[in-house]
């Protein structure tokens, strides 16, 4: 439903600002990999631009701390709409390892709507382009099912070692 | 007379009982106890005996004995010794006398403790904060243990940090937080005559995450060389091998030769994506954008190299104390093989296309230009200070993991300005090359991970220091009581170089503000770790770019000229 609107929202390029709210760099440098020849989504009409009153997409990646809170809710009202926001990253998504320190709020939804998320720590520049693509309704979702994906684990080291198994929550409520 | 015994002497000689404990647990490291009293006077008689100031460390020990202790650490590379100085405050009465008047380096460090501990620092030149946002409540000190780790005041309104004083007949630009050449959230308010630039003021650490804080209270020692990865995405292995080795010099582990060679495979590694990196990022900067297409069109290789190795792109989660968690096999060592062969020509082509090219030469020479003498006041590290004259490389200086069986050369210009970086960083691409190759090709066989015993002993302290792509990152670590470090101190080398900025931007044009801040090669996520920032300012100003309007304080600073 949201790539049909995003599809009917968005019909030509798509303008990118990219917003560090409190990131380590990992997330960023993936960002900007994805302008380069190997990556190159200029290709697909996709384009980084400065500030934020130029863009469509705002890729939010880090934590958002504590001072940039209001900065990157003032960001996000300076975009003209509509507008989407992509949380890129493990922190942006929730706040990574350090979600609850004394100076970071949390992930990039404490400060302003995110629409999607590409998770990884950082995610590869593919899964960027494929999260902004499948967005934009460009291709088919390729996920299965979380349970599903679980249940046939391909390594049968874990079958192994029992005593990893019960220590994850996980594989003990699937396997009952 | 060997370098430790003279400084002993000399020390003792100027402060006589001053000095109340000298131990050296550590081979190249030498541990001072001195009174509080003492710590300007013994801070002043190690640079006189041509120290470089590395990085200041408070601790909180008012549980234990109601003290809050602080040490200042200083290299001295010729000898390849670092000293501690260590000193402590009673909690009543926490201050110091400030070393920043004799050592403008320490500026940071004393700011960071007095909003992080509660120090206080008299004689400060500038006593304000650094690390904590402007709305954050006063007497609430993150580091204290008393404070919890995850305690988040709210934030406050009306609370705006002070700018420093403009100097008459200046505008004020602001820059960042969130700026074009900025890749990080920092704010820069930049002082004009017409084009040129007569002053700056920073105000960053909005990338401050509390990791410091975190990792004492939270998080094991295995675990933190994880978070440590996570500091800074582009040299997280440094800072996980950094952390690692401070642990083993704390609890006297000895790691196999194995292991160390692979960590010096991996740091060589991340150096060659970072420096490609910083090569492709100076290009944009400058408005050269083909060098940044074929610098990361290069660089994607090693990306590509290093996944193979360990998995992922970054973050590679190689190093943990005790060792490394995976093998370089046969077939990865063949593929790094070709990947370097590949690599070296293709750099090859970019650098004569760079050498040559007269853009490149125009934008980049004589900008940002600093003097050697002004290079070592400010302590400047890495290529930064390799353009200035210094020939300063831990990896010469201070030899870990497996360097001190590397022959490499260190390449240093005397050009003081961007082109000397630019260059000193493209000739280290090809060290680092040679690095690898011989990396792989004298590694020993033996365990990738040694035994550590159940309980590394507490309340011992480690220093370790690593080179960084960007300089000389160092960790300080107090080991704990429940496994996990008492205190775990990290400076990146953006740290001390930022702070040496506006003496470089003096009298340049603001056009090469980008170029000239990007020459340290900034990573502000690293020099944040553990702080925060400055709502009031920032809230007032997103767009740099877009808002240039003069920042008008009052009549008299405010007259624009432009």
């Amino acid at each position: 439903m949201l790539a049909k609107i995003a599809r009917k929202c968005f019909p030509r390029s798509l303008w990118v600002y990219h917003c560090n709210s409190g990131a380590c760099n990992g997330c960023d440098i993936e960002i900007l990999n994805i302008l380069t020849p190997y990556y190159d989504v200029e290709r697909f009409g996709i384009k980084l631009v400065g500030s934020p009153r130029h863009a469509d997409v705002m890729l939010l990646s880090g934590a958002v701390t504590r001072p940039t809170l209001p900065l990157v809710r003032k960001a996000y009202a300076a975009m003209p709409g509509p507008k989407l926001v992509f949380g890129v990253g493990s922190c942006a998504a929730g706040g990574g390892c350090w979600f609850d320190t004394y100076n970071v709020s949390g992930g990039g939804a404490k400060a302003v709507p995110v629409d999607y998320i590409i998770p990884g720590c950082p995610p590869r520049p593919e899964a960027i382009i494929f999260g902004v693509a499948l967005a934009l309704g460009l291709v088919d979702k390729k996920a299965a099912p979380v349970e599903m994906k679980q249940v046939e684990f391909p390594i049968d080291m874990y079958e192994r070692n029992k005593a990893w198994e019960e220590r994850n929550v996980i594989y003990k409520v699937l396997n009952t | 007379m060997d370098a430790l015994t003279r400084i002993e002497t000399e020390l003792r000689s100027r402060l006589g009982p001053a000095v109340q404990g000298l131990s050296s647990p550590q081979p190249g490291r030498l541990f001072v106890d001195v009174e509080r009293r003492a710590l300007r006077p013994a801070a002043k008689a190690l640079i006189d005996l041509g120290a470089r100031y590395m990085v200041g460390i408070g601790w909180d020990e008012i549980a234990r004995n109601g003290t809050i202790g602080l040490a200042h650490t200083f290299a001295f590379d010729a000898d390849h010794v670092a000293v501690v100085l260590r000193a402590a405050a009673p909690a009543g009465d926490p201050s110091f006398e400030s070393i920043t008047p004799d050592i403008p380096s320490a500026g940071w460090s004393e700011r960071e403790y007095q909003d992080l501990l509660g120090l206080t620092f008299t004689g400060h030149p500038k006593p304000k904060r650094l690390v904590l946002a402007d709305d954050w409540p006063a007497g609430v000190y993150p580091l204290r243990k008393e404070v919890p780790y995850n305690l988040e005041p709210p934030a406050a309104e009306d609370v705006a940090y002070r700018l420093d004083e403009a100097p008459p007949g200046t505008t004020v630009v602001p820059i960042g937080p969130f700026h074009l050449s900025l890749h990080e959230p920092e704010h820069f308010a930049v002082y004009v005559d017409g084009e040129t630039i007569k002053g700056c003021d920073y105000r960053g650490f909005m990338t401050h995450r509390g990791i410091e804080k975190l990792c004492q209270t939270q998080v094991s020692y295995n675990e933190v060389p994880f978070v440590a990865e996570r500091i800074c995405g582009i040299c997280g292995s440094v800072h996980a091998c950094c952390y690692s080795q401070a642990v083993e010099a704390a609890a006297g582990l000895k790691i196999s030769r194995r292991a160390e060679y692979i960590r010096t495979i991996m740091l060589e590694i991340e150096r060659l994506h970072s420096h490609l990196l910083w090569l492709g990022i100076a290009g944009h900067l400058i408005g050269f954008d083909t060098v940044f297409m074929q610098a990361w069109r290069v660089r994607e290789k090693v990306m590509w190299l290093a996944e193979r190795i360990t998995g992922n792109r970054k973050t590679y989660g190689m190093i943990v104390i005790g060792g490394v968690r995976r093998d370089i096999t046969p077939e990865i060592r063949a593929g790094i093989e070709d990947v370097l062969a590949a690599l070296e020509k293709e750099v090859l082509e970019l650098k004569r296309a760079i050498i040559g090219d007269s853009a490149i030469h125009r934008r980049t020479k004589g900008v940002g230009y600093l003097s050697k003498e002004e290079a070592v006041r400010w302590s400047l590290v890495g290529p930064v200070a390799r353009a200035r004259g210094l020939r300063l490389d831990v990896r010469k200086d201070h030899p870990y993991a497996a360097y001190d069986d590397m022959a490499f050369d260190v390449p240093v210009a005397d050009s003081g300005d961007v082109w000397g970086t630019l260059v000193v960083r493209v000739l280290e691409i090809f060290e680092s090359i040679s690095i690898l190759r011989q990396a792989l090709a004298g590694m020993p066989a033996g365990p990738l991970l040694i035994e550590a015993p159940e309980a590394l002993p507490p309340l011992r302290h480690g220093l370790s220091m690593v080179e960084a792509p960007r300089g000389e990152s160092v960790h300080y670590v107090i080991t704990g009581e429940e496994n996990r470090p008492e205190r775990w101190r990290v400076r990146a080398p953006t740290y001390p170089n930022l702070q040496a900025v506006p003496q470089m931007l003096l009298d340049n044009q603001f056009a090469d503000f980008p170029i000239i801040l990007g020459q340290i090669d900034p990573c502000f996520s690293c020099t944040d770790r553990v702080a925060v920032i400055d709502a009031g300012s920032g809230r007032r100003r997103i767009l740099g770019r877009t808002e240039l309007e003069a920042l008008s304080r009052g009549p008299e600073a405010g007259r624009s000229r432009s």
